[in-house]
């Protein structure tokens, strides 16, 4: 299972999607530290202004930024509320920019063994196939690691840059909510892993991964079962474990998604490995 | 002496009642294979006969539905077992965004081979260590066949299943391939190698098998083979229905079969004369005579009419 995972290692290095999905995700973090510092700064609004930008205040009293005045609502005081971790959540996890990404990746990622044929040459040498889902299970969770790990680090190095835009979280609360996002994304990589297992076509898989990461699905059905309130189930769903994740422990009730992520985890791994041995290659 | 005897009675591959049903439909049949250590083994059957059904179970890539594969006299699923076994199964498994040194490096580190030059030897021995930072997506067929037959000696395997390995080769390349195979069966390896181009597997194969609708319908060594197509006599008649029971009538020992409306041969006449006065003495028209010899192909296509037993 180790070499197998060494061989993983060694194509996920030498992925380009690797590097593309980590650049747009860090893309994404500076886009929107800018756009927080041009509307929730004196400074930044003094740039909004002199770039063309114009401020409005509307009755109410709180100022709308942007080229028409419709778009990049905030008020300065609500800068106040925000800290490293909320950042951090609201540029990639709540809206399942994270999960998109690294689930491209990782479709992308065990779809090729398919996609190539070089599945041949491993399946003639690992006879276990549990062993290939193990191996691959375990490269997913290097690679989410290093991802959250990174993509944290450098919320906090633009935190930084913008001035000590927003104050820092307690390192307790970001161990707690890294560690819960791990373990949910994990799931998602599971549930991809089985998809891509099923279907054996990248294309499916990069499908499967839009549709679950980002949410639709799970809103879609808990619309539909809501019109006859049977929508109690989605709290127990990936996707509404990752979108309302407690900020920091505050009780035994907030390790709910820890289990929901390693639940599905340990299901959708099995449920692979079963589809892998029952299927020829 | 009594190295090489018992060498021979090792088989490298055993299959017992092999079956592989897909959707109700029999795509091998209660398969008995035999393979013997050092041999090299020739597998022939048309397209859908079940070749690479057959060989994509002993590599371990498909699910046997009956029966029992042994291999080096060990269960098939042995992981050490299966780590003495190169495969190249119908079109090379490679990364197309990844050069033949990366391609060959992941598979020795799935191999967890710990020897470094065994990736440049592998890639030496199949003329693909100077293809530098090409990308395989860039290579030819024959390119590719190359390096999945590099792929497949890495780790210095005792059994190599190859199917259609001289796919999209040109002729040096069909030549280089042939003595590459041809010095890694003289070093002991044994091979099982599924081709098209007969005439190239009669040059290197010393045993064979051949297959049907999903039957191993006859298993045989070159010698048996060359006996086979040794010289058969074809008489060119007018009337084939007379002349047949003239012929096993007085000639019990000769096998005779009919090609068509005209023409019959004989299997193990010695000598034509005879035959042609007896057929002539009993007013059978008798057009053209004479002795011919079949190769490989004549066999295989007399074998799938099922005109020879």
């Amino acid at each position: 299972m180790f070499n197998l995972l060494r061989m993983d290692l060694y194509r996920l290095l030498r992925s380009k999607s690797v590097y593309i999905c980590l650049a747009s995700l860090m893309a994404a973090s500076v886009l929107c530290f800018w756009m927080v510092w041009l509307m929730g700064t004196p400074e930044g609004q003094e740039t909004a202004a002199r770039i063309g930008m114009t401020a409005i205040v509307d009755e109410g009293g709180s100022s709308q930024t942007g080229e028409s005045g419709e778009e990049g609502v905030m008020d300065q005081s609500m800068l106040e509320e925000y800290d490293t971790l909320l950042m951090f959540r609201e540029i990639g996890m709540d809206g399942g920019a994270y999960a998109l990404l690294f689930g491209i990746v990782i479709a992308l990622f065990f779809c090729s063994d398919y996609s190539s044929g070089f599945m041949k040459n491993i399946m003639s040498l690992h006879r276990r196939r549990w062993t290939y889902i193990a191996s691959k299970l375990m490269a997913a969770a290097i690679l989410d690691l290093c991802y959250l790990s990174i993509e944290f680090g450098f919320c906090l190095l633009l935190n930084v840059l913008f001035h000590n835009l927003v104050p820092a979280a307690p390192a307790a609360d970001i161990l707690f909510y890294l560690g819960l996002s791990f373990v949910v994304t994990m799931g998602f990589a599971a549930l991809f892993l089985l998809f891509c297992t099923f279907t054996r076509n990248a294309a499916a898989g990069t499908l499967a991964v839009s549709l679950l990461s980002s949410g639709i699905l799970v809103i879609l059905v808990n619309y539909i079962t809501g019109l006859f309130g049977l929508n109690q189930w989605v709290s127990y769903t990936l996707y509404y474990n990752q979108r309302y994740a407690p900020n920091a422990y505050s009780g035994f009730g907030d390790l709910k998604g820890y289990a929901v992520g390693a639940v599905f985890l340990a299901l959708y791994a099995a449920l692979s490995a079963v589809v892998l041995t029952r299927k020829d290659i | 002496m009594e190295k090489d005897i018992k060498k021979q009675a090792v088989l490298a591959v055993e299959t017992i009642s092999l079956s592989k049903v897909y959707k109700g439909k029999a795509a091998v049949s209660h398969m008995d294979m035999k393979v013997q250590e050092g041999a090299i083994y020739g597998f022939i059957g048309r397209n859908g006969a079940g070749k690479s059904t057959t060989l994509k179970m002993l590599c371990g890539l498909a699910k046997p539905t009956e029966g029992e594969i042994r291999l080096f006299g060990k269960s098939a699923g042995d992981p050490v077992t299966a780590r003495r076994i190169g495969c190249l199964i119908e079109s090379a498994g490679l990364y197309p965004h990844m050069t033949a040194r990366q391609n060959a490096v992941m598979k020795a580190k799935c191999m967890g081979l710990a020897d470094p030059n065994a990736v440049e030897r592998a890639l030496e021995a199949t003329g693909m260590n100077n293809t530098g930072n090409k990308k395989v997506k860039l290579f030819s067929m024959g390119m590719r066949q190359r390096l999945g037959i590099a792929l497949a000696l890495l780790g210095n395997p005792d059994l190599l299943v190859l199917d259609e390995p001289i796919n999209g080769l040109d002729p040096e390349g069909v030549r280089e391939i042939r003595q590459l195979i041809q010095r890694l069966n003289e070093g002991g390896k044994t091979f099982i190698i599924s081709s098209h181009i007969l005439g190239e597997l009669s040059k290197l194969s010393t045993h064979y098998g051949i297959i049907k609708e999903g039957n191993l319908v006859e298993q045989l060594t070159r010698e048996e083979l060359e006996q086979k197509c040794a010289d058969y006599f074809q008489i060119e008649v007018g009337d084939v229905k007379r002349a047949l029971p003239l012929i096993t009538e007085n000639m019990p020992e000769v096998q005779a079969e009919v090609c068509d409306n005209t023409n019959i041969r004989l299997y193990g006449l010695k000598e034509g004369s005879g035959v042609n006065h007896l057929l002539i003495e009993n007013g059978v028209q008798v057009y053209s005579s004479g002795f011919h010899h079949m190769d490989l192909e004549d066999y295989f296509l007399a074998r799938m009419d099922g005109s020879r037993k």
